[in-house]
């Protein structure tokens, strides 16, 4: 070879390097062809969590209402505006409320990154626990769905107890006195309630020793259980075949096989004739054998590039403008520094334990821990004791009538304890008009 | 079919069980006992052996400067010191409902956070608390001082005689 030639080639291989490293980052073009469709799905870290097709009942807005996707974008902002405020906190007594006042005065979107990360938190466990109740509603935790609800069940604890340890952090009254009385609530557990109370605590009171086990539980320990389950979460979606749907959503009806305006391949199409009116597989189920493709059989599916995306991005715009224009009109509460000598009258624990609290005052055990681990260990075997297999995937289903009374009444008396703690307890904790 | 296969533990037939079996049953036993220890040990952990808050234990004074009569607050100790003619006694201020710090009224005790109501040895009178105030036990230091040991619950009415 030519010097000549040498010096040609190495120049064009530098003129096409941008192409080269581009092509080897992303290796597909934006995709127009369903090959490139499903590609793009496969060979993308990040678009691999999503199925290649999605069906076309997962992408009603009225069947999820995107509760599970907006619990997981108010996780996000929660990571990103926490990450950020650590750079700023110290989790000791002597220094937290005095960062609290810098955030608020001195820190660059101090204020603004303290009220997201508060607004995200409590609309966090207000989403998650609504997420659950879509779930129940629609019937989805259903056979092969069972233990991705008791994944949820958990996922739906470790929420609750990240607010709560985070709830302690800007160490001021009312965090002080909310984790004293939330804490008092875990000491009522019988035999082991006192322990767990001075584990959390590590002490008999509510001071360093907690504010630094609360900080570690909030900003590690918690957080990655909780990653590591929403993964698991995640990937038993994909696993179990998708969001559930109704026994009706698979069949292909003639406008719907037209409309994915496909040539069916003569030799599948062929041998799945007399398969279509009944067919139950998602594309998930032909991933785990040996072919990844058995033609294109009309089915009720779309491609998830672009209509699934399109759809989270809706999704997310809508969750990060909600926590925005909160966190502009509504500002973080911060009171005043702690004082171990005055408590507040009436001490209330966060708002999501104000039901427990509002039980407490009628039974200390009963209120605080017996009827709690009840509606826990309920919840967790909820699929294991509904052995009714019908109505999967609809709202309201009329075959699950009794199970849906039965969670409604939970979901209201619970929300109306809540009510009550909130609003209608004053001083001495005696009942108050809030009008 | 191999020779290997064969080799299983069917109940009644007599055959041993195999080798391998043992070795597998012995090395699965081995780990979840080194997975209990580990819990096990993180909990021996992360419990303090020692507390760097109050320490349970402190001197609050001599005697005499309690005249007869005395119901005086420590706040910050959360325990009220009581002095009645030549007997003594150190009353929890810890609010047995929810944990708030109770105040000495005249009648007794009060809790500012939800209402609970004590007596004037910590007795329940009204309010949500489900039991009594504990007391603690009051002893004199070598020194001649009173010495309060909160990490001691004694019975309710077992007074010092000073």
């Amino acid at each position: 070879m030519s010097d000549a030639k040498q010096k040609k080639n190495f120049l064009s291989a530098i003129k096409e390097m941008p192409a080269a490293v581009w092509s080897s980052v992303f290796r597909n073009r934006l995709p127009h062809t369903d090959l490139g469709r499903s590609r793009t799905s496969f060979t993308n870290f990040f678009l691999h969590i999503q199925p290649v097709k999605v069906h076309k009942h997962t992408l009603k807005p009225w069947f999820t209402m995107g509760l599970g996707l907006i619990s997981l974008f108010l996780f996000l902002i929660l990571i990103v505006t926490g990450v950020l405020l650590m750079f700023y906190y110290v989790p000791s007594t002597t220094q937290a409320y005095d960062r609290m006042l810098d955030l608020r005065g001195t820190v660059a979107f101090g204020t603004m990154l303290r009220n997201m990360h508060r607004w995200s938190a409590h609309g966090m466990v207000a989403v998650v626990f609504l997420h659950m109740c879509r779930v129940f509603f629609t019937g989805s935790y259903k056979k092969p769905r069972e233990f991705n609800w008791v994944v949820g069940v958990l996922l739906f604890l470790l929420t609750l107890f990240a607010s709560f340890t985070g709830y302690l952090l800007p160490w001021d009254q009312l965090a002080f006195w909310a984790i004293t009385v939330g804490t008092a609530i875990a000491g009522y557990a019988p035999v082991f309630g006192e322990q767990i109370r001075f584990l959390l605590l590590g002490d008999t009171t509510v001071g360093q020793e907690a504010l630094l086990r609360f900080y570690v539980l909030h900003v590690a320990v918690l957080p990655v259980l909780m990653t590591l389950l929403i993964a698991v979460h995640f990937w038993r979606i994909r696993k179990d075949g998708g969001l559930s749907r109704p026994e009706d959503a698979d069949i292909v009806t003639e406008t719907s096989a037209n409309l994915t305006n496909l040539q069916p391949n003569p030799a599948v199409a062929a041998s799945s004739i007399n398969t279509i009116e009944i067919k139950r597989y998602g594309i998930q189920g032909l991933v785990r054998g040996h072919f990844t493709k058995v033609g294109n059989v009309p089915d009720n599916t779309v491609f998830s590039y672009p209509n699934l995306l399109l759809a989270e991005l809706f999704v997310f715009i809508l969750t990060i403008f909600g926590v925005l224009l909160v966190s502009y009109f509504f500002n973080a509460p911060l009171e005043e520094p702690v004082n171990i000598l005055h408590p507040p009258n009436p001490s209330k624990a966060p708002w999501y334990f104000l039901g427990l609290q509002e039980m407490v005052s009628y039974s200390a055990f009963w209120g605080g821990v017996g009827i709690p681990a009840i509606e826990v260990l309920i919840l967790l075997f909820v699929p294991y004791l509904d052995r009714n297999k019908k109505g999967v995937g609809r709202w309201f289903a009329k075959e699950r009538l009794l199970a849906n009374t039965l969670f409604m009444t939970f979901v209201v008396v619970n929300i109306i304890l809540i009510i009550i703690g909130t609003f209608f307890r004053g001083q001495n904790w005696e009942f108050v008009s809030p009008f | 079919m191999s020779e290997k296969d064969k080799t299983h533990n069917v109940e009644g037939t007599g055959e041993p069980i195999s080798r391998r079996k043992i070795l597998a049953w012995l090395t699965s036993m081995g780990l979840l006992g080194s997975g209990i220890v580990t819990i096990f040990s993180n909990f021996v952990f992360i419990k303090p052996r020692a507390t760097y808050g109050q320490p349970s234990r402190f001197n609050i004074g001599t005697p005499e400067e309690y005249p007869p009569g005395t119901r005086m607050a420590f706040g910050d100790r959360k325990v009220a010191i009581i002095r009645e003619a030549d007997k003594m006694a150190a009353i929890s201020l810890t609010c047995t409902h929810l944990g708030c710090t109770v105040g000495v009224a005249e009648t007794g005790f009060a809790c500012p956070c939800h209402g609970s109501r004590f007596d004037q040895d910590g007795n329940v009178t009204g309010g949500p608390a489900p039991k009594a105030l504990p007391w603690y036990e009051v002893s004199l230091a070598p020194n001649g001082e009173l010495e309060i040991d909160k990490s001691k619950e004694i019975t309710p009415g077992k007074w010092f005689k000073v």
